[in-house]
């Protein structure tokens, strides 16, 4: 029976090591990936050094100039099928490679990167006097600052030590003033642009009759009245705010760009600067924090693809809070209604398995519900019985997708989650617990309000965490009823209603899907693309982490207090 | 003793009013409550369903009104959009209109007439109605002809609703062919309505001493700052000599390039006009091999691609025109058949004039069909004998001429035409195809396109994705949850869990973008590499699990039994870079395609791959595609089926290893086998998940339909089909409920395959309680 040579060996060993190669596979995937993710995305923030390149004699020339600046971003070998003979032959590896640099001034070069061949490089340097600064438009200028020139005429010079002092003085000053000017056009103008438009709607809408009553006639006389009361409130403000834009333009740097060209820009078109090649360890990290905050709070400019991604987050936000708003009560009241109330049988149980599989269903499906049910049919009807004149001027209130419709979608996609889970917790609180109770008198609703509620509420809460996790990450349903890629205001704002349901709203997930696939510029999206993707993982991965402690918490915990 | 003789229960025991208030309320509120919001839920797929059930009606027909003409010699009649105002032409060419509103509306107009604009002297010998251009096409005895085209026009007046107008405008009479000869048939096409030119082209047969001759002449029309010029003759041309036969019926396609005419004998004869000449392309007969192979009717159906004949007992089949392979030229073959009309061929015809159905038939019977599937969208016996029948221009009513001299409506309702079990699941040869395909085109750039609408690409897309996706995941999956549930250590366990899960739960938005930028490129770039790196990984453990073994036992048990996959997580990672740097190497050797110009040789798997095969190679293909879904799915099969692999009860192990079974027999024989129903629905239940997938699908796939399994090209599955096209879908129109039609699939499978998968884990559970 033991005739094998190796009899103490157990026979399958060799399987076992085959097995373990799964999980080994599955854990290097999916922390290969998050510390891929992670690393892109931390390192977009991350100053990097700006180099400045020459290149060799009979290399072809950048915009006529041998030598060119900018952030060596990566280096790869050549497409097999762009490379010429020569190069193919050519003993030295280095000629079939190429380096990827992000040569920013999109204004003056076209492109933000420009690929050079290794082997055209003659030599590469680190120059201390590069100063990288952020623009409101046309993304970063990598310059050789020559000189300030104030309004008053004066004249600093690079050169003098107190330039860059004075250049952040009046980094700051502009920055104010920008805060002030869009404090002005997004807060007072933005109040009384949202009255004018209704007025306007209005106005439109009465201009559409042929005949007019004298009572719809005294109603246009007062709407006009109106919209020139509210003309002349706005035209002060923006006279302040296009004062204000003015003096912008008070000051003004002069700079060379490495292929020797020299501009000339108002200090008003910047956003912040730094000198990428003088930086110790602390001002990097100052830095990186500095474009993380700003990452975070500002808002997007450049068609998404500089600025930051604050819309998008709040979006999600409080989509996500609706969500959660929505779907807890109707889950929960369900899982009430299944575990508590309902006769078991074999019919509660096949409802039981078809919740479960609900969560099955593919979110697309999910999506074209909300589009045709909520969107089409709710949404028109609620437009035909509340909003006749804009369905009138063919101008959609919810019969469009918004932010309400979104979260509606989400909910029902989510509901099975939060019905099983509150299900589960209700489940596992004992029955010596409610036979007690009911013993002692209380009815089967103050059993279950006092006693059952509290002790699986954290059950419910994995539930919702999880629901909400899952609603956070879904994009496909939000393409369909109400996601857009730059939404002009918040759902959220200091007009009354404050809260505005039916407005388009922006998510992280879909801004990663339109700067990824529908920005022009991909490359030049990259970046911006991998921040986002890490704030999307970043919120996603916490809330199921919060899920999961959670509930390995509570399995102690039951273990722990079981009759 | 008994408990209900005391009859009172003391003050303090007795419950509050407002409690049991509370309670019975609450009792039904949650009752209610939860009943409805689980009805809400499933109702979804009621409202789903709901939008799709039109798409399978056919058209629903009733009577109008009828009418009476007071002429008894109508020899063409048509409607404008809105079945207003109907136009009744005489055979002496008089033109009538008919004010069908209300008499009591303002303005009633009754039955009144319009000059047509011919001479008083003209004496007409043939008349003609091109539906498409709502033209009348007149030739006269003494061999001229002209074109008058009917114009509706709509006012709104003041004192409210809608007024129908109309007016005549019309070339004059020209000569055409031999003089003095009467026309007999007349054809006219005019570019200019089809967008394509501005030429048109006019085609007359003429009985010239008992010989048919066939004449054909091109006229333009300038056009000036002032409207359209006066048209005049470009050339004349005498195609006598082509016909082959005696000319029954002629036709001039709207592009104005072709005659096609039929002859008395059943042959046809294709005519195409090309770098300025006529010359005879084809000649084929339709029904060649029936015993009476006449034609009794021909018509074009809508964008003049394909020609409706009917046999003289009734036969009806399509001729369409398709590219030959071997020829490389448009010709025509036949292309559908429907069942035949009784007792003879079409006495009338009309086309629509928004999609490819006709409404034709004879005697008192009348058939709406739909030439691209097949269909017979609807048919009656009419209490009637029709003379002459017209789809309105809106594709909403139909109109019959009665041979008692009675105008009848119907308003028609059949707002899906193309729909069908056929369009959706069948092949389909579309015009201008040579054979029957599979094709998803929702979208075209002309008026006369057909929606082409098979969910079979979208089928297939979707399966390819699915297996590609659990080709990977699979193995990958099913190893680590034997692994983590037999044989990891438990303390390892309370850690790789949750991190799996943790996988589940990545959007795959972002699963998508990593795919399309950063791994499609990649991939695409060294495909001999990754196929190493995969197949070193899988060698390299087995590899290392040998060599332990032989290994001395003092080694040999240095690695505890639950930790071997920290010592394989090294093992691995080397194996997979020694596979990806030997793919270069490889691909040096074996990938090489020469550039047969140059003679120059490039290693590149790309080029070698279609060159090779045939077959095409995609950056964005089911290939990453399958990789990245892994993501997606691995997790959901190996927590399931880990559960189940846990779940099995310890007897079972313990009873397999007292008996002197090693591990991996104990787990071979004994506990997967146990947990083989769990483990199957772990599987279903992935696969549901890969089905759904949208988002990754819509980025990483190029989204093209396919009907191949080849891994190197993308593919459009049915859940990124409806991400992509239906916020563009018109509310309500054919694309939008197809797409619900897709909905209602996807929901259909998934969540047949997940209930598939519950009961079995509910019946594995059960057998588990009953060991226990």
């Amino acid at each position: 029976m033991f005739a094998s040579s190796q009899k103490d060996r157990p026979p399958g060993e060799m399987f076992v090591w085959f097995t373990s190669m799964g999980l080994a596979v599955g854990l290097l995937m999916i922390v290969g990936l998050l510390g891929f993710i992670v690393w892109n995305g931390v390192a977009v923030f991350w100053p990097k050094p700006v180099a400045e390149i020459r290149l060799k004699d009979g290399a072809p020339l950048f915009r006529g100039s041998a030598s060119v600046m900018g952030v060596i971003t990566k280096q790869q070998p050549i497409d097999v099928r762009n490379l010429t003979p020569e190069q193919l032959a050519h003993p030295d590896p280095l000629v079939r490679m190429e380096k990827q640099l992000f040569v920013g001034n999109r204004n003056t070069y076209g492109a933000s990167y420009v690929y050079f061949n290794a082997g055209d490089i003659d030599s590469v340097q680190y120059p201390e006097g590069v100063l990288n600064i952020e623009r409101m438009e046309w993304g970063n200028a990598l310059v050789y600052p020559i000189a300030l020139e104030l309004k008053d005429g004066t004249r600093i010079e690079a050169s003098d030590p107190a330039f860059p002092g004075r250049f952040s003085e009046i980094m700051v000053e502009v920055n104010k003033r920008r805060a002030a000017i869009t404090k002005i056009e997004k807060g007072r103008i933005g109040k009384i642009n949202h009255r004018m438009r209704n007025l306007q709607l209005d106005e439109r809408y009465l201009e559409r009759n042929k005949t007019l009553s004298p009572a719809q006639q005294a109603d246009l006389e007062e709407t006009r009245e109106r919209i020139r009361q509210l003309q002349a409130a706005y035209e002060p403000l923006a006279a302040e705010a296009l004062k204000m834009r003015e003096r912008q333009n008070d000051h003004h740097l002069l700079f060379r760009l490495a292929t020797g060209e020299e501009r000339r820009q108002a200090m008003g078109d910047f956003v912040h600067h730094f000198w990428p090649n003088q930086m110790n360890t602390l001002h990097k990290i100052g830095q990186f924090l500095h474009h993380a905050k700003e990452f975070l709070v500002a808002y997007p400019r450049e068609a998404n693809t500089e600025g930051g991604i604050f819309p998008s987050l709040f979006g999600t936000v409080v989509m996500t809070l609706l969500m959660s708003l929505a779907v807890t009560p109707f889950g929960v009241l369900a899982a009430i209604y299944l575990r508590e109330y309902a006769k078991q049988g074999p019919f509660v149980r096949a409802v039981r398995i078809a919740v479960n599989n609900l969560a099955g269903v593919p979110s697309i499906v999910f999506g074209i519900f909300g589009l045709g049910f909520f969107v089409y049919f709710m949404g028109g009807n609620i437009d035909r019985i509340f909003f006749p004149r804009n369905v009138e001027l063919g101008v959609p209130t919810f019969g469009t997708g918004g932010v309400l419709w979104a979260s509606l979608t989400l909910a029902l996609m989510t509901v099975p989650v939060v019905i099983v889970s509150t299900e589960e917790a209700l489940a596992a609180v004992s029955r010596g617990v409610r036979q007690g109770a009911l013993a002692c008198g209380a009815s089967k609703w103050q059993t279950i309000q006092t006693l059952v509620l509290p002790a699986s509420a954290p059950g419910i809460l994995t539930g919702l965490i999880l629901a909400m996790a899952r609603g956070a990450g879904e994009v496909a349903p939000l393409i369909l009823v109400g996601v857009v890629a730059l939404a002009p205001s918040l759902p959220v704002d200091s007009i009354f209603p404050f809260i505005h349901l039916e407005r388009k709203f922006m998510h992280l997930g879909f801004h990663i899907y339109d700067l990824g696939f529908q920005s022009p510029d991909s490359e030049a999206a990259m970046p911006m693309v991998f921040a986002t993707t890490l704030v999307l993982i970043l919120l996603v991965v916490v809330l199921n982490l919060g899920a999961i402690l959670i509930r390995n918490h509570l399995k102690r915990k039951y273990m722990a207090s079981a009759f | 003793m008994s408990i209900t003789s005391t009859p009172e229960i003391p003050e303090r025991f007795r419950v509050a009013k407002p409690t049991l208030m509370l309670d019975r309320f609450m009792t039904h509120f949650i009752k209610g409550g939860g009943f409805a919001i689980i009805a809400a839920v499933f109702l979804i797929f009621v409202f789903i369903g709901i939008q799709v059930i039109p798409l399978f009606r056919g058209a629903s027909v009733d009577e109008e009104a009828v009418y009476d003409i007071p002429s008894d010699d109508i020899a063409v009649f048509g409607v404008d959009e809105y079945g207003e105002l109907p136009f009744f032409v005489t055979s002496a060419g008089e033109l009538f209109f008919l004010d069908t509103r209300p008499e009591d509306q303002p303005g009633h107009r009754g039955w009144f007439g319009m000059d047509i604009g011919l001479p008083e002297a003209a004496n007409i010998s043939v008349m003609e109605y091109n539906e498409r251009g709502n033209e009348l096409l007149i030739g006269t005895e003494d061999g001229q002809f002209k074109v008058a085209k009917i114009v509706y026009g709509v006012t709104y007046p003041e004192e409210g609703g809608r007024l129908v107008t109309s007016e005549v405008q019309g070339t004059p009479l020209f000569p055409i062919g031999r003089p003095g000869y009467a026309v007999s048939h007349l054809a006219y096409g005019d570019a200019s309505a089809s967008d394509t030119g501005t030429r048109k082209l006019v085609a007359a047969v003429q009985q010239v001493d008992g010989r048919a001759e066939l004449h054909a002449a091109t006229l333009s029309q300038s056009r000036t700052l002032f409207g359209l010029g006066p048209l005049k003759e470009d050339a004349s041309y005498d195609l006598t000599h082509l016909l082959g036969g005696e000319p029954q019926a002629v036709l001039v396609n709207w592009e104005a390039n072709s005659i096609v005419v039929g002859n008395a004998d059943g042959s046809v004869c294709y005519i195409p006009f090309v770098n300025g000449a006529f010359d005879v392309r084809q000649r084929f007969r339709p029904f060649e091999d029936l015993p009476d192979p006449r034609i009794a009717s021909m018509h074009f159906v809508l964008g003049d691609v394909s020609i409706v004949f009917t046999g003289v007992n009734g036969d009806m089949r399509v001729w369409s025109l398709y590219r030959d392979a071997a020829s490389d030229m448009r010709l025509w073959g036949q292309t559908k058949k429907f069942p035949a009309l009784a007792g003879g061929g079409a006495t009338y015809y009309s086309p629509s004039l928004r999609n490819k159905a006709f409404l034709t038939g004879r005697g008192d019977f009348a058939s709406l069909r739909y030439m691209t599937t097949e269909v017979i969208r609807w048919e009656k016996i009419l209490p009637f004998s029709i003379k002459d029948a017209i789809i309105g221009p809106r594709y909403d009513r139909m109109a019959f001429l009665s041979t008692d001299h009675k105008l009848h409506t119907y308003r028609m309702e059949d707002k899906h035409p193309v729909a069908g079990w056929k369009t959706y699941f069948g092949k389909i040869q579309y015009e201008g195809q040579a054979a029957p395909s599979y094709e998803w085109q929702s979208t075209g750039g002309r008026d006369d396109f057909e929606k082409k609408l098979s969910l079979v690409p979208l089928i297939i897309g979707t399966l390819k994705g699915t297996v590609y996706a659990l080709i990977f995941a699979v193995p990958i999956a099913l190893l680590g949850a034997i692994y983590t549930s037999q044989f990891l250590l438990p303390s390892f366990k309370r850690f790789v869990k949750p991190t799996m899960e943790i996988m589940a739960s990545l959007p795959s938005v972002v699963l998508g973008f990593l795919a399309a930028l950063w791994l499609a490129p990649i991939v695409s770039n060294a495909v001999p590499s990754v196929v190493f790196a995969v197949t070193g990984m899988t060698l390299s453990s087995f590899f290392m699990g040998w060599a332990w073994g032989r290994l001395p036992n003092r080694y040999r048990l240095a690695i505890k039994p639950g930790y071997e996959f920290l010592l394989v997580i090294p093992v691995v990672l080397s194996f997979t870079w020694l596979g990806w740097e030997l793919g270069p190497v490889i691909e040096r050797t074996f990938f090489v395609v020469t550039n047969p110009d140059t003679g120059l040789q490039t290693a590149d798997f790309r080029l070698w791959f279609p060159e090779f095969t045939g077959l095409p190679f995609e950056q964005r293909n089911a290939f990453v595609v399958g990789f990245v879904m892994g993501f997606a799915v691995i997790p959901i099969i190996f927590t399931i089926s880990e559960d189940a692999l846990t779940n099995v009860p310890d007897a079972f192990r313990s009873g397999s290893l007292a008996l002197g079974a090693s591990r991996w027999q104990t787990t071979m024989r004994v506990v997967v086998p146990t947990a083989s129903a769990g483990i199957f629905s772990a599987l279903m239940i992935g696969l549901g998940r890969a089905v759904g997938e949208t988002m990754i699908v819509v980025m990483a796939t190029g989204n093209v339909p396919v009907t191949e399994f080849n891994p190197f090209t993308g593919m459009r599955t049915l859940s990124a089909n409806i991400a992509v096209e239906l916020p563009e879908a018109p509310y309500l129109g054919t694309l939008y409920r197809t797409l619900f039609l897709s909905a209602l699939l996807l929901f259909l499978m998934t969540f047949m395959v997940n209930t598939i998968a519950e009961i079995l884990r509910q019946k594995l559970r059960e057998r588990y309680r009953a060991v226990e």
